[in-house]
């Protein structure tokens, strides 16, 4: 029932506990929160530019997996999330929630984040604004770590490696696809590290894509200025 | 989170259909305009009437007349029931049958159309057929995975399509070519016209009862695992994000923006903007829940009841009044279709500037801001709630009904400081902020004054730049409000903005003079200076200088001296009636002349000769006071002097008379050399004042831009006097030397050599002897290229004069006349112009022949 009509979909996929709805929320809100478990799934409408954009939030639960390729038809970007501290959710990318996509456009973008780098990365927990900090202080302990928390299981080039099998997965060129290192991401909704920088970037590839569609929408607009146009030069010729 | 959205009503009671029979249940039932028919399970079909009514209260009430009941012949139940109007029809399910009866008499049609092996069947309100006298419905037949499409005509019915699908369907929804399908496994989109299928989503119909309900063109709702209503499009996609029922839903319908659904023990709505729950009805053995043409129909086995929804505007104020602000935005946004434009636009208006409001009383201000902004809210509503911000001319009242329940600051923020503080300073904001938009046309008065009223409380420096720039502050209402805050400079400019202009400078008057206090400007007196310069009433200049001019000359004369330059269009001060009206002021009078003399740089005797006259009282007055030279006399004779000798207008013989016999001797020099007395100018400098640098700075100056002449005459002068035998002594024969030496080419050297004693030795003199003779000889060298130069020029000119005579012309007795064809025989001879020589007498012949055609009008006689 919302009044604009979105010009392209863009999926967030991930085992449940991820935080792909944090991820979302860090980005729209500009705010980190405590979620619960999404059920079934949500989507948001983005602005950018002169293009509505909807981002789905999947439900990372399994009992909700069936309804994942749903979600996937026709969307122009994925976006697999996965958590930084946990080499199943890794895993499960691949297992599980690849074979979603068979749905999603010919043309898809994939993009991979690791989540919760603030956990094991002092540079992403750093991120955080002081004033954020503040109001964010009693969810989850003023200090912030002197040594990285937790141990990080999934390195970059984890990531890297997933991103090329799925681009022979998906069958796509190499050369014809973004560069793993553009899409591979590790990000906190909690600080907010690289949140943005995945987003727009993922925006920013799938606006080429609005454009050709649009473009091949009205070419198959018949022009009747041209066509009169070639009807006097036939004209011209009998006469 | 709850709202009212829908009320509960009985339309049917239990009494009407089946009295007290314990084992009769409601199986079907189907509504149509006012029609209710209802199929029980005793193989009865029941017709009613519904009138809908309000009772005394307002509430809505039902009251259903009973029209007709018929037992279809059969011991099954009614399984379903569906209207087709437009053929006057009822298609009925019972005992895996479909028959078509008669809309009024509930009699099966004559011809005894029949659809056998049916399990159940859906009507397709969107068909691609547009025939109007034939329904067409999908049907799960009781052979295994086999849908069948049909037409149902008045009498007849017709198989249009059978297909077959890869599991067992158990429910169905059509739209165009699409049908819906809860399969064994899962739900799939299935194109008839096609057969291109589509799956959606996993869904185990044996563990639960699947549920297909198309909502719209080409959308369906769907039962989904995990109890989740989810939305599919025929494209088998999801526009909207799923809504969450409890596991056990038996029906669900949609009553925009709401989907209803039915569980044991409730009925549940969700909004389908925002996917949120958002009433709750408690509804014990709900049996069948459907809507028909927007009416939400419910049944328990016994009973009918309609969910009646309120009206959108009761549940969003319903929702404002609970200051849920973002729902009632959302439900209003949503409602934009389904409501008239002008309508909608009014009504949304109003619902943002209560959203405003309820967020301005959370002291949310951006939020309030931008919606206050989107709803064009009437500004003097919001200062309406500051006391006394309103001017007392303010024709303004609150809408009504009130868009808040505040009744002004105090009540809002219950007196506390802090918050009143913010509110203050979020109104400041937001003023200056519309002010200059067209949010403010038509009360611009209110809005400016109560921003000015904020600004004066407030201390804000922005109170000036209201004041200065284009304003619509009213005089009447401001003027004491400034006062009681001591902002007397502000409601200077207040009176200057209104064009009192008077009332303003004896206001900042008072301030300087410490009648008043207010300390805004540090500076007022220059500003008071200042504002007078610019003005352009003579008559308030004349009233305030006396008083600028006694507080301090210096500054106070700038009122005429710094006037703007456009100045002499709106006419202009007399410059005698300042001279006259500044006689009393010592200072300020001289100061004025400058500005006259070297300023504007004006050609009058009458100012030149009054400055030189004053600077020279100056002078004489400093000079009687004391003995030791002061650095004030200095000055003030540095000026004196600067003015006689830069100054050719002033009565020389004025001054002199007052100069001559005071011992200002240099000033006496400049005087006659002003009269070209220099005889006596330089005996002054050299004899009284023996000051031979400044003697022959004399001689320079004198001879500025005069010729050399003239110089060398005033250096002979000079010399003269300092070689003058009657009065010899070793100083003055110093500075002769020394002046010969520094000035050698002035001089003419005959006449000094002349006068040179015999005494002197050449040693002395040699620089001016050097100097003399390479000026002689640089005047020889010089008058020698001058001559070469000249000479040359000479024969440039004679060359150009050749040039245009053309070359010399050869005659011999060998040469013939062009004309005669005979030689020459005399040195005479006519040159034609062609080039080409003839004998006088042809020429003169030739133009005594043809008078009409002379072809050579200018004859050239060559020799």
């Amino acid at each position: 029932a919302k009044m604009k009509k979105p010009d392209v979909k863009l999926v967030i996929l991930g085992d449940m506990n991820v935080g792909k709805t944090s991820l979302l929320h860090r980005y729209i809100e500009r705010k980190f929160k405590d979620t619960i478990s999404t059920v079934g799934g949500a989507f948001f409408l983005k602005q950018w530019g002169p293009y509505n954009i909807s981002i789905w939030d999947t439900a990372g639960r399994e009992q909700f997996h069936g309804l994942g390729s749903m979600y996937c038809r026709g969307a122009a970007a994925v976006i697999l999330t996965y958590d930084v501290t946990n080499w199943q959710s890794l895993v499960e990318l691949e297992q599980r929630f690849l074979s979603l996509t068979d749905t999603a456009n010919s043309d898809c973008i994939f993009a991979i984040v690791g989540n919760k780098a603030d956990l094991t990365n002092l540079k992403a927990a750093a991120a955080e604004t002081g004033e954020e900090r503040e109001s964010n202080g009693n969810l989850a302990g003023a200090q912030f770590p002197a040594s990285p928390k937790m141990h990080k299981q999934v390195q970059p080039e984890d990531a890297v490696a997933l991103y090329h099998r799925i681009l022979r997965y998906k069958m796509l060129e190499e050369k014809c696809s973004p560069p793993a290192e553009a899409m591979c991401f590790e990000t906190s909704a909690k600080t907010g590290y690289n949140v943005d920088l995945l987003f727009e970037r993922v925006f920013d590839m799938v606006v080429p894509g609005i454009l050709k569609k649009k473009t091949e929408a009205m070419s198959n607009t018949v022009d009747l200025e041209d066509c009169s146009d070639m009807q006097r030069t036939k004209l011209g010729c009998c006469g | 989170m709850s709202v009212k959205a829908f009320e509960l009503v009985l339309a049917v009671e239990r009494e009407l259909l089946m009295g007290d029979k314990p084992r009769i249940n409601i199986e079907c039932i189907e509504c149509c305009g006012k029609n209710i028919y209802i199929g029980t399970n005793d193989c009865f079909l029941h017709h009613f009437l519904l009138e809908e009514k309000s009772s005394s209260k307002g509430n809505p009430a039902f009251a259903a007349q009973k029209q007709l009941q018929r037992h279809l012949g059969l011991k099954k139940p009614v399984n379903e029931l569906k209207a087709a109007s437009a053929l006057n029809r009822l298609i009925v399910l019972c005992d895996n049958t479909i028959m078509v009866v008669n809309m009024l008499n509930l009699e099966p049609v004559p011809s005894g159309a029949k659809i056998k092996g049916v399990v159940t069947f859906t009507v397709n309100e969107n068909p691609v057929n547009g025939d109007p006298f034939c329904v067409e419905i999908g049907v799960i037949s009781v052979k295994k995975r086999t849908i069948q499409i049909y037409m149902v005509y008045e009498d007849r019915v017709q198989i249009v399509k059978e297909l077959s699908t890869p599991e067992q369907p158990s429910a169905i929804g059509l739209d165009g070519y699409f049908l819906c399908l809860a399969l064994t496994t899962q739900y799939i989109i299935l194109n008839y016209n096609t057969g291109a299928s589509q799956d959606l989503f996993p869904y185990d119909s044996e563990e639960r009862k699947p549920i297909v309900k198309r909502i719209g063109r080409e959308e369906f709702l769907l039962a989904a695992p995990g109890g989740l209503g989810m939305f599919a499009t025929a494209a088998g996609i999801s526009q909207r994000a799923p809504v969450r029922w409890s596991e056990n839903v038996i029906g669900a319908a949609v009553c925009f923006p709401y989907v209803v659904a039915l569980d044991e023990g409730f009925i549940t709505v969700h909004s389908m903007l925002d996917q949120q729950l958002k009433q709750t009805l408690s509804f014990r053995d709900g049996h069948i829940l459907q809507d028909f043409e927007g009416k939400v129909v419910l049944t328990t086995t016994k009973a009918v009841y309609v969910l009646v929804p309120l009206p959108l505007e009761r549940q969003i104020q319903d929702l404002l009044a609970s200051h849920r602000v973002e729902e009632a935005l959302v439900l209003a946004e949503g409602a934009r279709r389904n409501i008239p434009k002008d309508k909608f636009q009014v009504m949304y208006r109003r619902i943002l500037q209560q959203a405003g409001f309820i967020q301005f009383g959370r002291l949310q201000f951006s939020e309030a801001k931008e919606h206050f902004r989107k709803g064009h809210l009437d500004v003097r509503e919001l200062i309406s709630l500051y006391p006394l911000l309103l001017p007392t001319t303010s024709t303004f009242t609150r809408s009504h009904p009130p868009l808040h329940e505040f009744a002004d600051l105090n009540h809002l923020t219950q007196g506390d400081q802090k918050k009143i503080l913010k509110c203050k300073r979020f109104l400041i904001s937001y003023l200056s902020e519309i002010r200059s938009t067209e949010v403010a046309n038509g009360y611009r008065d209110d809005v400016d004054t109560a921003l000015l009223k904020l600004y004066a409380e407030a201390n804000h420096e922005s109170l000036l730049d209201l004041l200065v720039s284009e304003n619509a502050c009213v005089l009447m209402d401001s003027v004491p409000w400034l006062e009681k805050h001591k902002k007397f400079f502000a409601l200077g400019l207040l009176y200057h903005y209104n064009g009192q202009d008077d009332a303003a400078v004896q206001l900042w008057m008072q301030i300087v003079n410490g009648e008043l206090h207010d300390d805004t400007r540090a500076d007022l007196y220059e500003y008071i200076v200042d504002f007078l310069t610019f003005s352009s009433k003579q008559d308030l200049i004349w009233k305030y200088a006396d008083w600028a001019l006694q507080k301090n000359e210096k500054v106070g004369v700038q009122i005429f001296t710094k006037r703007p330059e456009d100045e002499e269009k709106k006419g202009k001060l007399n410059p005698d009636n300042v001279i006259k009206y500044l006689h009393k002021y010592s200072q300020a009078i001289i100061l004025y002349l400058e500005h006259l003399v070297f300023e504007k740089n004006i050609q009058k005797e009458k100012f030149h000769s009054h400055l030189a006259a004053l600077y020279l009282d100056r002078v004489l007055q400093l000079h009687s006071q004391s003995e030791t030279p002061s650095e004030e006399l200095s000055s003030s004779r540095t000026k004196l002097q600067n003015l006689l000798q830069k100054s050719n207008l002033y009565r020389v013989q004025l001054l002199l008379g007052k100069i001559k016999d005071t011992d200002l001797k240099f000033e006496c020099a400049i005087l006659y050399g002003k009269l070209e007395e220099y005889d006596k100018a330089l005996h002054i400098l050299v004899h009284q004042l023996k000051d031979f640098q400044a003697a022959e700075r004399y001689c320079l100056w004198a001879s500025e831009d005069k010729d050399p002449s003239y110089r060398q005459r005033l250096f002979h002068m000079l010399l003269a006097l300092y070689m003058d035998p009657s009065i010899s002594n070793d100083a003055l024969v110093m500075a002769a030397v020394d002046l010969l030496n520094r000035h050698a080419e002035v001089f003419d050297a005959v006449r000094v050599l002349r006068l040179v004693p015999e005494s002197w030795s050449v040693q002395l003199l040699c620089p001016f002897l050097s100097g003399a003779i390479r000026e002689s000889m640089h005047s020889k060298r010089m008058s020698q290229v001058a001559l070469g130069l000249a000479r040359s020029e000479n024969i440039i000119h004679k060359h150009e004069k050749m040039k245009s005579k053309g070359g010399p012309i050869f005659l011999s007795e060998k040469k013939g006349c062009q004309l005669c064809h005979n030689t020459f025989s005399e040195p005479e001879f006519v040159f034609h112009p062609s080039g080409i020589p003839i004998h006088t007498h042809c020429a003169a012949k030739r133009n005594r022949e043809s008078p009409s055609r002379r072809q050579y009008p200018n004859v050239n006689n060559h020799t």
